[in-house]
């Protein structure tokens, strides 16, 4: 692209002109410019903007590009590809989340609570072991026909 | 003492990583000084500013073949070419590093050694049933 490189992104600014310098090619205000900590994670002098996703846009108000409810020179969150409308959603919830999340870790530990106790002491009605006829299908499992085959009766009168 | 009453939904709401806060909830919507007005006009300076700009671009009767939106271009680069150069040796980014590409590096070496020292043990002292053999 034809853009000089004092338009493009570069180093952690320093000095107070180098912030205003870097919020006016970012199209932002001084005060709201507020640069990612410099602790060399490679962010530069990238704005950080509130971690909001494209879920929370107006979806009324009428945006340069409506898909991405975005307009044209805005600057773009870092995170921009995870908060689209496809993606994240970080819109408020009904239920706030630690009510939520205490909810569900009450419910889960509780069934795996159950299911464990349940693997520990099993409880079924009483079993005993299954009784096949024809002398425990003897001929069935490879017995000698010409032989007699042991006599087995699992009844008693 | 009565405990008073429940709190409301409103009051028990908190938000966190995962759930922002609703403007409705939000003390500073409701501040409507003077500083915050001009903060508000000045943004709307900015955006009615760049607004203009496209508008001019798209309406125009000969349009350029594409309108290239220099934010999105800053983004790009940010993510792509500006990492290299701002990235610094921190213990903070060395430690991240060595937990995520030298960590799972080691832990794999650890788990198919052991499998394997595992399995060789019972060969050697024939209790190991083969599963796929072909005797």
């Amino acid at each position: 692209s034809e853009m000089t490189k004092d338009m493009l992104p570069g180093p952690y600014p320093r000095t107070p002109e180098e912030r205003a310098a870097a919020a006016k090619k970012y199209n932002m205000r001084v005060e709201d410019y507020q640069p990612y900590p410099d602790d060399g994670f490679g962010y530069g002098d990238y704005p950080m903007l509130p971690n909001k996703s494209h879920h929370e846009r107006d979806p009324w108000y009428q945006w340069d590009q409506p898909d991405m409810r975005h307009n044209w020179g805005e600057p773009i969150h870092w995170d921009f590809d995870m908060y689209i409308r496809n993606r994240v959603d970080t819109s408020p919830t009904v239920v706030p989340w630690h009510i939520m999340r205490k909810h569900f870790l009450i419910f889960l530990s509780t069934m795996l609570i159950m299911f464990g106790l349940g693997e520990i002491y099993p409880s079924y009605r009483p079993v005993g072991p299954k009784q096949y006829p024809f002398n425990d299908l003897y001929l069935e499992r490879g017995g000698d026909p010409s032989k007699e085959p042991p006599v087995v009766t699992h009844y008693e009168i | 003492m009565a405990a008073g009453p429940p709190p409301s939904a409103a009051q028990r709401y908190r938000p966190n990583a995962f759930v922002s806060l609703p403007a409705e909830l939000d003390p500073d919507t409701y501040d409507a000084s003077p500083e915050k007005r001009r903060a508000e006009a000045e943004r709307l300076a900015i955006r009615a500013r760049l607004k203009r700009q496209y508008q001019l671009q798209i309406n125009n009767p000969n349009p350029p073949a594409v309108i290239e939106n220099p934010a999105l271009h800053r983004w790009v680069y940010a993510r792509t070419h500006n990492v290299y150069p701002t990235f610094r040796p921190t213990p903070k980014t060395s430690f991240l590093g060595a937990v995520c590409a030298i960590g799972p590096l080691l832990f794999w070496m650890a788990v198919f050694k052991m499998d394997r020292d595992r399995k060789e043990k019972l060969i050697k002292e024939g209790k190991y049933e083969r599963p796929f053999s072909v005797f």
